[in-house]
């Protein structure tokens, strides 16, 4: 039972790059390029964004889930084929009827503040996590099937779910759910934002707000779980995250050798990148759902399907995409991204840009006529469409994308309000059903993903990615059948069901599938990626 | 101190050295106004393409060629830009400032003429707005009302309008001490008569001059509320808004840095030349002009 | 001296009166916020309503009104400032923690504004007027340009082009450059408008004379003598230079990629963070009204007539 492959199988380069050393993550490469790693160093590494809170019960960045993958071990690990394997749990059995899972832990663990690892840890970080006074902002929706943990003995912890559940390793595999010290839980929630304490291969020894977090390593790290690349305290001394928000500024950072890193490169810049003769790129594709335009289909306009497939042919996408993110980023025909499990690559090309067929539908579907601007009018009401987004989160490129689709959209007489709120106008605007489209993406290495933006029972209101309250019978009936069953098979089945329904009614408007874009020095080797395609630096060295 | 203060000091206080724009700039610089205010009022006239259709294929391509600055990320003229720009970007600045000077007028005067409570009214609120230092009560406006031209314009007229308060009811008072207010009222002619056939009339001048300073600072200040993502929304082709786009693409594309920030910097430039030139002539008529 | 005295405390009564007025402007400001503060601060995840629930009791967004505005009072008075939306930490802690790289930027900039327009005021004062038309057109130039524009083409051609200073970072005298140019830049030409004209008066002064025809050289005239003169008007607009710095912190922080007050306010102003927003605009209030006491102040000590004046 526990090797049952509910992950992602991700492909780390998958798209090949030209040049052997662009492809860091591969062992070979690097050692054959300057021999054994050495231990030693800080490595400086810039982020797009700073972390909220450290604590990972707490916050839903990015940018957390990267910094406490160092700081935090999980319970299982999950490799690159989406099998899982030990980590501080030694193994792990399931009941028959799926609801109760028991984890052996391992022994001789200990926290950064000096207590054991235990049974009781992993009882505090569950109810931790799921304690309404923690605010948790994602880690709690991730286990919303947790029903409590058991301490059996100091080695052996019962946890109950609500129901059988594959995606619920998976979860236990992301940062978000790491182990914390039950010692260090007790404090105040300010202090855990500021420096929680786990057993990962780094300790947090500083954080200066607005600039940098430093990180040091753990000196008694001796539990590495066996998809990392070696065992024992990590090679590097230190790891230090600073926050550069703007683009240009951080690739200068890098250029100028000011970092030893950064992520977020800019499509526009890998060409900067690759060609310079000290830097490398190194990609993973982002599992989850593809950068989507959700529809809302229980409001005029898009109540009409017709309207709704005139706008999903009328974008060139092909184009678009390619010009606006350099051929860095895949177009995307489904809204699961091709390394997530359960992506149906039967997707592709089963709804390309047609503007004839845009035209076509909107004659059909009333909006005959046009204005003075050229936009299509319907009783004298224009096609409008309000699609509301922030800035504060439009990275990648996105404000430049939306309007080379709004540009689109146009050409068929499709007025699209794109328009920029604040992140509180943006959730009254979805949870009111104010706005017509909905655009975001998502990093998760679980076609669970697909039911958190498509179930009924997901609808924004209580805390899921149904933004429009769409409901369908047949789409619920396949999402339920392949949270239930453990067999991957009949899962792949039922999420291809999902993903097709969703693309022939127009529900969705996938667009292209985001990577992690990172530059670093060729100085530095053997950075990796974990499945859910964030660079992870237990085993990464630098050249001295 | 507020935009306009910071104008009339930047102009009005050190008037002996202050720059007297020789006739042929400002001549020049006028000409270049009215070429602006062709391409404000019908950009259609001037640029060769229209700004909002994309065209993928051809992005960020150098500037010659069919395109005179260049195309930016989404293969769009960035000369046509630039010219349709000139509405929005100019909208913020002047929009701000005409309220500005309308309210603060209408305040400053009915402060002088309103009697104490009004007067001591009007000035105390004042100065609590003029404790804001420079642009942060229109970012504390724009936090409140959220971004957009509408917004932006009326958080600049915010942070503008009590230095002109302050200044026309100084204005007002130096025109109220005058021999033929005295006259007036000595002659017993109703307040409201007087205020609005000499006071309101005499003290104005100066106050326009005073607004026309202010509007480069405004615009400047609109376009810094635009680079910031706080102005006019996608795709309005706002020269702040531009250069905050352009900026993914420096590395590769200097011309998307240069162009927007050149029409702004020529634009403000030609409106303070003028500016200046006319301060010049009305500092010699109304000793009030200088603070 | 109790006419200064009495002129202190009247000026201090009147800024604590325009304080406590700010301070209930920010207050009301916060609260006309359209909007649901709280799904602000929930920011992009997708709440559940128990969520929703804790956040607002936690804030006291359920409470009435007067009840908040008196609590705001209280807490103010005691220097706490709120809880920041989007960074979850006291804005008295965010702004403590940023004060000190936005100071120093300003503190480079401003010296180096001063003394750049010292040096063109000094060399181009009471000179043929074809240098002065020069100069004065430049200052002119400088001021018409917004600082956004010259961080990112000093960016554009001095760090992406020939990489002489580095792009991002406030680490080091290197990475102090660029920013402190760009945030200097507009200020210099409107100092050294007002220390020429400072200068001109003061070198028709009868010291000036005198110390020409004791036979001190022009550069000494100017350099020892007069300029002392001329830097009094410049303190009139310490103020006016404190809310452009700020300001020029916003946009120039922004674009270096610089930690800051000035980031910390854009990014909030954008994320509609409007405790933050408020606290900043709070404290600078403060400060700008003790800066303009302190000037007046100054102004009474150095020119006497005015303490004969009623304030």
């Amino acid at each position: 039972m526990h090797n049952h492959t509910a992950g992602s199988v991700i492909a780390l380069c998958a798209v090949l790059l030209a040049g052997t050393a662009a492809c860091s993550s591969s062992d070979g490469d690097s050692k054959t390029a300057t021999g054994k790693p050495v231990s030693g160093g800080t490595l400086t590494y810039a982020l797009t964004q700073e972390p909220d809170c450290l604590d990972p019960a707490v916050s839903p960045m990015q940018a957390t889930a990267i910094v406490n993958r160092n700081i935090f071990d999980s319970l299982v690990s999950l490799d690159s084929d989406g099998k899982f394997h030990p980590a501080l749990a030694e193994k792990w059995a399931v009941s028959p009827d799926g609801t109760t899972y028991t984890f052996t832990l391992k022994k001789g663990v200990v926290f950064h503040d000096g207590t054991p690892f235990d049974a009781t840890a992993v009882k505090a970080t569950l109810d931790h996590v799921v304690d309404p006074k923690t605010k948790s902002y994602y880690a709690a929706s991730l286990i919303s099937v947790y029903r409590g943990a058991k301490v059996v003995d100091a080695s052996t912890v019962e946890v109950k779910i609500a129901a059988p559940t594959a995606p619920f390793l998976q979860a236990l595999s992301t940062a978000y759910l790491g182990i914390q010290s039950p010692k260090a839980l007790t404090r105040d929630a300010a202090q855990q934002c500021q420096s929680p304490v786990g057993t990962g291969p780094f300790q947090v020894s500083a954080w200066e707000k607005k600039s940098s977090i430093k990180l040091t390593r753990n000196p008694a790290y001796a539990w590495a779980p066996p998809t990392a690349g070696h065992t024992g305290p990590a090679l590097l001394d230190g790891l230090t995250f600073q926050f550069i928000p703007e683009n240009s500024a951080r690739l200068g950072a890098l250029t100028s050798g000011q970092v030893n890193g950064v992520d977020g490169v800019q499509p526009a810049d890998v060409a900067q990148v690759k060609g310079s003769g000290s830097l490398q790129l190194l990609r993973a594709d982002s599992p989850g759902t593809a950068y989507s335009l959700y529809l809302n289909a229980k409001k005029a306009p898009f109540s009409d399907e017709k309207v709704r497939i005139a706008f999903q042919r009328s974008l060139n996408l092909d184009v678009l995409i390619k010009s606006v993110y350099f051929g860095q980023y895949a177009r995307a025909w489904s809204p699961l991204s091709p390394t997530t499990l359960g992506y149906d690559p039967s997707t592709v090309g089963t709804w390309a840009y047609d503007p004839t067929l845009s035209n076509k539908l909107l004659d059909e579907a009333g909006w005959a006529t046009r204005d003075s601007e050229g936009y299509r009018t319907k009783d004298g009401k224009r096609l409008s469409l309000y699609w509301p987004y922030t800035p504060l989160f439009a990275t990648d490129s996105r404000t430049i994308l939306g309007q080379g689709i709004q540009a689109d959209a146009k050409k068929v007489g499709i007025d699209l309000k794109y328009t920029s709120v604040d992140v509180g106008q943006l959730q009254k605007d979805v949870l009111t059903g104010a706005s017509d489209l909905y655009s975001t993406s998502y990093v998760r290495a679980e076609p669970d993903i697909l039911r958190f933006f498509f179930a009924s029972d997901q609808t924004a209101d209580k805390g899921g990615g149904n933004a429009f309250h769409f409901s369908a019978p047949d789409v619920d009936g396949w999402l339920k059948a392949a949270t239930g069953s453990s067999d991957d098979a009949v899962r792949k089945t039922n999420y291809a069901n999902v993903q097709k329904y969703v693309l022939e009614h127009a529900l969705v408007v996938p667009t292209y599938v985001p990577s992690y874009l990172a530059g670093v020095s060729k100085k530095v080797h053997d950075v990796k990626f974990d499945p859910s395609a964030y660079p992870v630096f237990y085993d990464a060295w630098l050249e001295h | 101190m507020t935009l306009v203060e910071t104008a009339a000091k930047a102009t009005a206080a050190p008037s002996r050295a202050a720059f007297r724009p020789p006739p042929a700039a400002t001549l020049v610089a006028g000409l270049a106004l009215a070429l602006i205010g062709v391409a404000f009022l019908w950009p259609g006239l001037i640029a060769p393409h229209s700004p909002d259709v994309a065209d993928p294929v051809n992005a960020l391509l150098p500037p010659g060629g069919g395109h005179l600055f260049g195309t930016d990320q989404l293969g769009r003229d960035t000369f046509s830009r630039v010219i349709y720009g000139t509405r929005p970007s100019l909208t913020i600045g002047i929009g701000a400032t005409a309220l500005a000077a309308l309210a603060g007028s209408l305040l400053g005067v009915l402060a002088l003429a309103g009697g104490r409570v009004l007067d001591e009214a009007i000035m105390r609120v004042t100065d609590v707005f003029l404790a804001f230092p420079g642009l942060l009560l229109a970012l504390l406006v724009v936090a409140v009302l959220g971004p957009g031209t509408t917004n932006a314009t009326l958080a600049l007229a915010a942070s503008a309008t009590p230095g002109f308060v302050r200044l026309a009811r100084a204005q007002a008072l130096v025109v109220r001490r005058s021999d033929y207010v005295r006259a007036a009222v000595i002659l017993g002619r109703p307040r409201a008569a007087i205020v609005l056939r000499h006071i309101l009339p005499n003290a104005l001048p100066p106050l326009l001059v005073l607004a026309l300073v202010n509007v480069g600072t405004a615009i400047i200040a609109g376009s810094s509320l635009s680079f910031l993502g706080l102005g006019p929304q996608a795709p309005t082709p706002e020269w702040g808004a531009m250069l905050s786009d352009g900026r993914d693409f420096l590395s590769t594309a200097w011309h998307l840095a240069v162009f927007p920030g050149l029409a702004v910097t020529v634009t403000v430039f030609a409106i303070n030349i003028v500016g200046r030139s006319l301060q010049v002539r009305f500092e010699g008529r109304t000793p009030g002009a200088g603070l | 001296m109790p006419a200064t005295l009495r002129w202190l405390g009247r000026r201090l009564i009147l800024a604590a009166f325009v304080v406590f007025g700010a301070a209930t402007a920010a207050f009301a400001a916060m609260n006309l916020m359209p909007g649901d503060p709280v799904l602000t601060i929930l920011g992009s995840t997708n709440p559940t309503p128990a969520l929703i629930a804790q956040v607002r009791s936690d804030l006291g967004y359920d409470e009435p009104f007067a009840v908040r505005y008196a609590e705001f009072l209280g807490r103010l008075v005691h220097g706490d400032l709120g809880q920041s939306y989007q960074l979850r930490e006291p804005v008295t802690e965010v702004i403590t923690g940023q004060l000190l790289p936005t100071a120093e930027l300003a503190l480079t900039a401003f010296v180096l504004a001063l003394a750049v327009a010292a040096v063109l005021a000094v060399t181009t004062a009471g000179r043929r007027p074809a240098v002065r038309r020069v100069v004065s057109a430049l200052e002119l130039l400088t001021t018409s340009s917004p600082g956004f524009w010259i961080g990112i083409l000093l960016l554009t051609f001095l760090s992406f082009r020939i990489h002489l200073f580095p792009a991002a970072g406030g680490d080091g005298v290197n990475g102090l450059v660029l920013p402190a140019i760009t945030l200097a830049l507009g200020m210099t030409g409107v100092f050294s408008q007002v220390l020429r004209a400072g200068l001109e008066r003061a070198l028709e002064e009868p010291y000036a004379l005198t110390a020409r025809a004791r036979g001190t050289g022009e550069t000494a005239v100017r350099t020892r003598h007069a300029l002392r003169h001329a830097l009094i008007p410049v303190l009139t607009l310490s103020g006016w230079a404190l809310g452009t710095l700020l300001s020029g912190a916003v946009v120039v922080e922004t674009v270096f990629g610089r930690r800051g007050i000035g980031r910390v306010m854009a990014t909030a102003v954008i994320g509609r963070d409007v405790p933050t927003v408020t606290g900043v605009v709070i404290v600078s209030a403060v400060f700008f009204t003790l800066i303009n006491i302190l000037v007046d102040g100054l102004y009474r000590v150095i020119d006497p007539r005015l303490r004969q004046e009623k304030a």
